[in-house]
């Protein structure tokens, strides 16, 4: 009954609290704690080497927390592998290209999909007739999302082969294949085309009014400023102040460590 | 070219396309680097050997193995499969779960030689370094396997494995499956970040390699009836990894073509080298076989150098209804 009162959208879909992350010595994270709200953007922001990447992959189960703990929608995820995250709908894209180079473009979507008959040893032996209507289905999806992002005339090439800022565009359509409810991205502007950049960011806040919630690593502070509802600093693997864009300027040892300089 | 000598070449044949089809999944495909493999053909063939052999104490007692139940056919095969896929289970666990995959391989390796040296020294298990010899022919009960038919018949069993074992690898080659197996090849991070499991892919992989391997043990070892440590020695692993570079990595037609240039095709050479007598004397004794060594690494460095996708690269999957 209680839960009525206050509005569910309220409650953070992720609560991080006090994750520490070590290699061997370095504290690449050191006691960060984070509430992630749903249906908003949330921007993580910082120096190089602040940790971001390290936090976003500690969240997403690629790195393992060395301590601390994760609650993803209302469950303890601290100990989960990536993979059981991913299919919870937490899903991560990587700073760095990931793409799945020997295989197509359309494939690198496709792999994604995780309702496909055919994506079992019994799915794969039962032959082709058993999977065949989902395989359309999502090769239907997967050339959407290759129309909106210009990249329909690639679908058959390598991604191997493609530039880092086409790769970049494959790995945030690999990630939506997934249909993420969390969608945690690391940079996902840097190297791409300006012009692609726009529609990423719309489409980005498209995604934000169908409900999906993000946090997103971004260098580019005007694109913080249009795309997160909410800001989080860090600096040397801390949190140094969280608010809007606006209130964050305002504060002045966050200008000096981060935004000037 | 006689019959028996026809049949004897179709049957290796048989016997090394199943064995590289099973190769290729597991390192063309998924990326598993397994040196290992030839145990796995090793265990289906002492299985099928002891299920379809009678006890040791028969024959006289010249020779000691465990089991001997002289089951008919197809039971010693079918364990000879179970047997490659069982023993995949206690490997895979141990050494694909934790292990970084250059370690695997090394692990692997070292697996094969332990293996081996294991069997050869205990030799009341599976016959000791002498091996286990007097396996029965499948069907000799049925029909006498010294004859001509029965030459096309073990011809025609193994031509029915050989489409068996193409069909359930090129099933899973070319299905969502395959193309999840290829992901995780090409970086396992962003696989387990878009939510593949992949020590349950490997491990998976691992074992339906291992029951094929284990199949293609049970026919040879049906075929030539004697089986010993001598046979599996792990360079045998490596000369079905040269058939894969050589055929194509993940290309199962490659495979197949690999199994017939590089095995096939280099004991057939060496073969006619040894039968022509003015080639056989030259140099010392055994020197055509060490040549032959030469040859396969020569092969693997000149294909990983000058086309290291071999003759049928995998294929580029196009689909239906794309632009262009
Ligand atoms: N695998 C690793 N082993 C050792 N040190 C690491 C590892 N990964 C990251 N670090 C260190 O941890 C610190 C934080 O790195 P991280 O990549 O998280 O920073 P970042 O905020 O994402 O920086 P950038 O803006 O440059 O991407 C850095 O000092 C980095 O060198
Ligand atoms: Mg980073």
């Amino acid at each position: 009954m209680s839960s009525t009162l206050t509005a569910p959208t309220d409650k953070p879909m992720l609560v991080a609290n006090d994750i520490h992350r070590h290699f061997e010595g370095m504290h690449a994270v050191d006691g960060v704690s984070l509430d992630v709200i749903p249906g908003k953007i949330t921007g993580l922001i910082g120096p190089n080497g602040a940790g971001k990447s390290t936090f976003m992959a500690v969240l997403a189960g690629t790195l393992p927390a060395t301590s601390g703990t994760i609650v993803f929608d209302g469950e303890d995820i601290t100990r989960m592998p990536a993979y059981m995250r991913a299919r919870r709908r937490l899903v991560r894209t990587f700073q760095l290209p990931s793409e799945f180079a020997q295989l197509t473009v359309l494939e690198n979507l496709l792999v994604a999909a995780p309702t496909n008959r055919g994506d079992s040893l019994f799915g794969a032996l039962m032959g082709k007739r058993y999977w065949i209507e989902d395989e359309r289905r999502l090769v239907g999806e997967a050339r959407s999302l290759l129309k909106r992002f210009g990249m329909s005339a690639k679908e058959s090439d390598y991604a191997g082969s493609m530039s880092g800022g086409q790769k970049r565009l494959i790995e945030i359509m690999r990630a939506l294949m997934l249909h993420p409810s969390l969608l945690l991205l690391d940079e996902p502007m840097s190297g791409v085309h300006p012009k692609i950049v726009e529609e990423i960011q719309y489409y980005l806040q498209d995604l934000r009014a169908e409900g999906l919630t993000i946090l997103m690593v971004e260098h580019e502070l005007h694109m913080v400023e249009r795309l997160c509802d909410t800001v989080v600093v860090m600096a040397q693997g801390k949190v140094i102040g969280s608010g809007t864009m606006t209130s964050l300027r305002r504060q002045r040892e966050i200008v000096d460590a981060y935004l000037v300089g | 070219m006689n019959t028996y000598y026809a049949a004897n070449l179709l049957i290796y044949a048989g016997i090394d396309i199943i064995a590289c089809l099973a190769l290729n999944l597991q390192f063309g495909v998924t990326g598993i680097v397994n040196f290992s493999f030839i145990v796995f053909q090793a265990v289906g063939a002492y299985a099928a050997a002891v299920l379809s052999m009678p006890p040791d104490t028969a024959n006289g007692g010249f020779q000691h193995y465990i089991g001997g139940y002289s089951l008919p056919f197809p039971a010693p095969w079918v364990g000879g499969a179970v047997a490659g896929g069982l023993l995949a289970i206690p490997v895979g666990f141990v050494v694909l779960r934790k292990l970084r995959s250059d370690y695997q391989a090394i692990a692997l390796l070292v697996l094969s030689v332990i293996a081996n040296t294991v069997i050869t020294n205990a030799d009341k298990f599976l016959g000791g370094a002498a091996g286990i010899s007097l396996v029965p022919p499948p069907l000799s009960d049925v029909i006498n396997p010294n004859t001509e038919p029965y030459e096309y018949l073990y011809v025609g069993i193994t031509a029915v494995c050989v489409v068996l074992a193409l069909v359930v690898v090129n099933r899973v080659v070319n299905s969502p499956y395959g193309r999840s197996l290829r992901a995780m090849r090409e970086r396992e991070l962003a696989a387990a970040a878009i939510g593949k499991n992949p020590v349950q892919l490997k491990m998976t992989i691992f074992i339906v390699g291992g029951v094929i391997a284990g199949l293609s043990g049970a026919i040879l070892v049906g075929f030539i009836q004697v089986w010993a440590p001598s046979v599996w020695l792990y360079p045998e692993t490596i000369i079905l990894f040269a058939a894969i570079i050589v055929g194509g990595r993940g290309n199962n037609v490659g495979a197949i073509l690999g199994a017939l240039l590089v095995p096939v095709g280099f004991e057939e050479v060496t073969r006619l080298l040894n039968n022509n007598a003015s080639i056989a004397n030259l140099g010392p004794p055994g020197l055509i076989p060490a040549l032959q060594w030469v040859a396969i690494g020569l092969l693997i460095l000149g294909f990983l150098w000058f086309r290291p996708q071999g003759v049928r690269p995998e294929p580029r999957r196009i689909f239906e209804g794309g632009p262009e």
